[in-house]
C-alpha cells in the first residue's frame, strides 16, 4: 500500500515530484562526472594537478546535494500537512506515513540515479573539452567510460535521498490527525530542539575550528578556512528559520514601507512562513559562503606569497564554482516554484478580493528577494569569518581584498534564480481564470 | 461499570482545556455522555459550545485533558498513536464537515484507503454497493478536485461506512449539501444503525436532521446540558432556541 499511495502522491503532486528529481539528477550527474574526469585522469601524470580539482568537484557537488535534497525533501512534507493529517485520520499509523515518505522518495531517486549518470557522460566529455580549450589538460585528453563513479554516484544519490527522506518523514509523522482540519499554512514549530542541537554543535565546531585556523600555516589555513565555512553552513541552515523571521523581517520592513500591499504581503509570507523562506535562502547560503572562501581564500594565499596566477588557473575557479553556482541556481528556482505552486488558492482568494495580477507579481518577487538576499548576507557573513581567519594565518592582519564584480554576479545569478521560480510557478495562478482549478 | 456491555462508546468525565492557565479555554468540562451499540445520536448546539471537540475525543483524533474515553471495552488514554490509528481504520469511521479526502486518489481509492492501510481486500460488490447506495456510481475514478462539495462529503460517508465499523463519528455530514441529498445521507446512516447494528454519532445544527436519529444531546459550553429521545424537529427547535438564549 505504501508504495502504491506514494506513486499517485508522487503523480500528483508533479512539482515537487520534478523538484526532488532535478535536485538528485543533478547531483548525481555532477558527482559521476566528476568521477569519470577523475578517473580517466589517473595514471597521467601531466594531468595530477586537475585531479585534485576534480576531487574537490566530487565532494563540493556531494555536500551541496546533501542541502539541496534535504530542503527539497522537507518543503515538500511541509505542504503536505492536511494529507498526512488525513491519512492519519483514516488509520494510517505514525510509522506508515514514515515509509510512505521514505518510500515516495526512494522511487524518485531510483529514477534520478539513472537519469544523472546517463547526462553524466556528455557533461564530462564537455568539461574535459574546455579544460583542453583554456589548456588546462593536454591534448588528447579524453573521457574513458568506467563502472566505479556510477557506483559511487548512485550510491551518493541513494544515501543522501535516503537520510534526507528520514528527516523529513519525522516531521510528518509528527503531524497529528487534527491537523487536515488546519490550512495547510498552519505554522510548523521553527526551531524543534533536534535542529537546534545540530546547529549548536556545528556552531561550537565551527568556532573551535576558526581559532586553529587563525593561527595555522598558510597552506593549512585555506583548507581549514573551507572546513570552517561548511560547519558554519550547517549551523546556518539549521538555524535558518529563525535567522529568516529576523533577517528576513529586517529586510522586509523598509519594502513594506515602499510598497505597502505587495510588500506587506510579502513581509507576512516571510515571517509568518519562515521554513517555507529559509529553503529558498539556504542554498543561497551555501554556495555564496563556499563559492566566495573558495576563491578568495586562494587570493590571499596569492597575496601573501606575492604570487600572480595565470589565467590558466582562474578558469579552474571558474569550473569548480560554476558547478556550484548552476546546481544553486536551479534550487532556488527549484525551491522557490516548489513553495508557490500550493499557493494557487491564496493567490486566487487575493485576486477574487481586489489584488490585480501585476501586484501580485510583486509580491512574489519581493518574496522571493527578501528570500535570497537573506541567504547572501548570512552566507557573505559565514564567508567574512572564515576569510578573516586565513587572512590572519597568512598576513596576520583580518583584512583582505576580494572581486566585487565576481561577487555580485554571484549574488545576482542566485536573486534571478528565484524570482524567476517565482513567477514561472504562478503564472498560470496569477493570470488564469479565476474559478477553474 | 456495567454498563459497558451496552456502549459502544463511553466517556468518563472527560475535560478538554485548550491552553493553559487562565487564558485557557475549556471546550468540554466533565462531560461523560454514553453511547449505547446500536443507536443514533445528534449532537447539538451553539458554535464553539464544544461539539466538534467530543467527536475528536470519541474517535481518539485528539486527546483528553482529563478523564477517559472507551470505545468497547478499550480505554483510548492508554493506546498509543499507533495503536489509535489501527483503531480508526477498522473500528471507527470519521467524516469531517470539510476536507475529507486525499486530493492524489481517486474517490474509490479514497473509500478504500482504510482497509487498504490495514491490508484486507473489501469485495469488489461491496465496493460497488457502497457507491451506488451514496449515488455516485460512475464517478469512482474522479479525484476529489473534479467533485463537488456534496459528492465530495458522499465519498467520506462511504468510506466511512465501507468496512461496517462498530461507530461512525459524523461532524456536520449534511452541513454542505442540499435538502435531498441530506436525506440520502441520513437514510444511509440510519439504515447504518438499524441493519447492521452500528453506532453514529452526528454533529449537526439542522433540527430535520437531528429528527433521524434516537437521541439529542444539547452542548452548552462543554457540558451536556439536555438530552431528548425520539425528537421532534419542533421540539428541537424549541430547545435550541433556550440554549442559544443562554450566555
Ligand atoms: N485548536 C484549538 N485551539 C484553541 N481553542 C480551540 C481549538 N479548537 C477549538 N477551540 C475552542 O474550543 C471551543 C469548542 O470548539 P469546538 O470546535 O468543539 O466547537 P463546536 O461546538 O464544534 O462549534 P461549531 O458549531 O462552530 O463547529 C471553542 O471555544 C473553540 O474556540
Ligand atoms: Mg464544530
Amino acid at each position: 500500500m505504501p508504495t502504491a499511495l506514494a506513486w499517485s502522491n508522487v503523480r500528483s503532486n508533479r512539482t515537487s515530484l520534478v523538484a526532488a528529481f532535478t535536485a538528485i539528477t543533478l547531483a548525481v550527474m555532477l558527482v559521476v562526472g566528476a568521477g569519470l574526469l577523475l578517473t580517466s585522469a589517473h595514471g597521467d601524470g601531466r594531468l595530477r594537478d586537475l585531479m585534485s580539482l576534480f576531487a574537490v568537484t566530487a565532494g563540493l557537488s556531494g555536500f551541496v546535494s546533501i542541502f539541496v535534497v534535504a530542503g527539497t525533501l522537507s518543503l515538500h512534507v511541509l505542504q503536505q500537512r492536511r494529507t498526512w493529517g488525513l491519512l492519519r485520520a483514516v488509520g494510517m499509523t505514525p510509522g506508515q506515513v514514515r515509509r510512505l515518505v521514505v518510500a515516495e522518495a526512494l522511487t524518485v531517486a531510483a529514477v534520478a540515479c539513472v537519469a544523472g549518470s546517463a547526462l553524466a557522460v556528455p557533461q564530462a566529455s564537455v568539461t574535459a573539452a574546455f579544460l583542453t580549450r583554456v589548456g588546462l589538460a593536454p591534448g588528447g585528453f579524453e573521457v574513458a567510460l568506467a563502472a566505479p563513479p556510477f557506483i559511487v554516484g548512485a550510491a551518493v544519490g541513494i544515501v543522501v535521498t535516503l537520510l534526507a527522506a528520514l528527516t523529513a518523514s519525522r516531521t510528518a509523522a509528527r503531524v497529528g490527525p487534527l491537523e487536515v482540519l488546519r490550512d495547510s499554512a498552519a505554522p510548523a514549530r521553527v526551531l524543534p530542539w533536534r535542529r537546534a542541537a545540530v546547529g549548536l554543535a556545528a556552531l561550537t565546531g565551527g568556532g573551535v575550528l576558526l581559532r586553529v585556523t587563525s593561527t595555522a600555516s598558510l597552506t593549512d589555513a585555506v583548507p581549514l578556512g573551507v572546513v570552517v565555512t561548511m560547519a558554519l553552513c550547517v549551523a546556518g541552515s539549521a538555524f535558518g528559520p529563525v535567522l529568516l523571521r529576523v533577517v528576513g523581517g529586517l529586510l522586509a520592513a523598509p519594502i513594506a514601507a515602499l510598497d505597502p500591499g505587495p510588500g506587506a504581503l510579502a513581509r507576512a509570507a516571510v515571517t509568518v512562513q519562515p521554513r517555507r523562506a529559509a529553503a529558498v535562502a539556504s542554498p543561497v547560503m551555501l554556495t555564496v559562503a563556499l563559492a566566495c572562501t573558495f576563491v578568495f581564500a586562494i587570493a590571499i594565499a596569492d597575496t601573501s606569497d606575492g604570487r600572480e596566477r595565470a589565467g590558466v588557473q582562474f578558469w579552474a575557479v571558474v569550473l569548480l564554482i560554476g558547478t556550484a553556482v548552476v546546481y544553486t541556481m536551479i534550487s532556488v528556482l527549484n525551491s522557490t516554484a516548489m513553495s508557490m505552486s500550493t499557493r494557487a488558492s491564496e493567490l486566487r482568494l487575493l485576486r477574487s478580493t481586489g489584488a490585480t495580477p501585476r501586484q501580485l507579481a510583486r509580491a512574489l518577487c519581493w518574496e522571493s528577494l527578501i528570500a535570497t538576499c537573506s541567504g547572501t548576507l548570512v552566507g557573505t557573513l559565514i564567508a567574512v569569518v572564515s576569510l578573516g581567519a586565513v587572512s590572519l594565518a597568512g598576513t596576520g592582519a583580518p583584512w583582505f581584498g576580494f572581486s566585487l564584480p565576481l561577487y555580485l554576479a554571484l549574488v545576482g545569478l542566485c536573486a534571478a534564480g528565484g524570482v524567476l521560480g517565482a513567477l514561472l510557478s504562478t503564472r498560470r495562478a496569477r493570470r488564469g481564470s479565476l474559478v477553474t482549478g | 461499570m456495567n454498563a459497558d456491555g451496552g456502549s459502544a462508546v463511553r466517556f468518563d468525565r472527560v475535560s478538554r482545556t485548550y491552553g493553559g492557565g487562565p487564558t485557557g479555554v475549556a471546550a468540554l468540562r466533565e462531560v461523560s455522555p454514553q453511547f449505547r451499540r446500536g443507536s443514533f445520536t445528534a449532537v447539538m448546539g451553539p458554535s464553539g459550545s464544544g461539539k466538534s471537540t467530543l467527536l475528536h475525543c470519541g474517535a481518539g483524533l485528539d486527546r483528553p485533558t482529563s478523564g477517559s474515553v472507551w470505545i468497547g471495552g478499550a480505554d483510548l488514554a492508554g493506546m498509543s498513536q499507533a495503536q489509535l490509528a489501527v483503531l480508526r481504520r477498522d473500528r471507527v469511521g470519521v467524516v469531517f464537515q470539510s476536507f475529507n479526502l486525499v486530493p492524489s486518489l481517486t474517490a474509490e481509492q479514497n473509500v478504500l484507503l482504510p482497509a487498504r492501510l490495514g491490508r484486507r481486500r473489501p469485495e469488489r460488490t461491496r465496493l460497488r454497493e457502497i457507491f451506488d447506495q451514496v449515488g455516485l456510481t460512475g464517478r469512482e475514478r474522479r479525484r476529489p478536485g473534479e467533485l463537488s462539495g456534496g459528492q465530495q462529503q458522499r465519498v467520506a460517508i462511504a468510506r466511512a461506512l465501507l468496512s461496517r465499523p462498530e461507530v461512525i463519528f459524523a461532524d456536520e455530514p449534511t452541513g454542505a449539501l442540499d435538502r435531498s441529498t441530506g436525506k440520502e445521507v441520513l437514510a444511509l446512516l440510519r439504515a447504518a444503525v438499524d441493519e447492521h447494528g452500528q453506532t453514529v454519532v452526528m454533529v449537526t445544527h439542522d433540527p430535520e436532521a437531528a429528527t433521524w436519529a434516537d437521541r439529542v444531546l444539547f452542548l452548552t459550553d462543554g457540558r451536556v446540558v439536555d438530552e431528548l429521545d425520539r425528537p421532534t424537529a419542533r421540539q428541537v427547535t424549541e430547545r435550541l432556541s433556550r440554549t442559544d438564549g443562554q450566555p
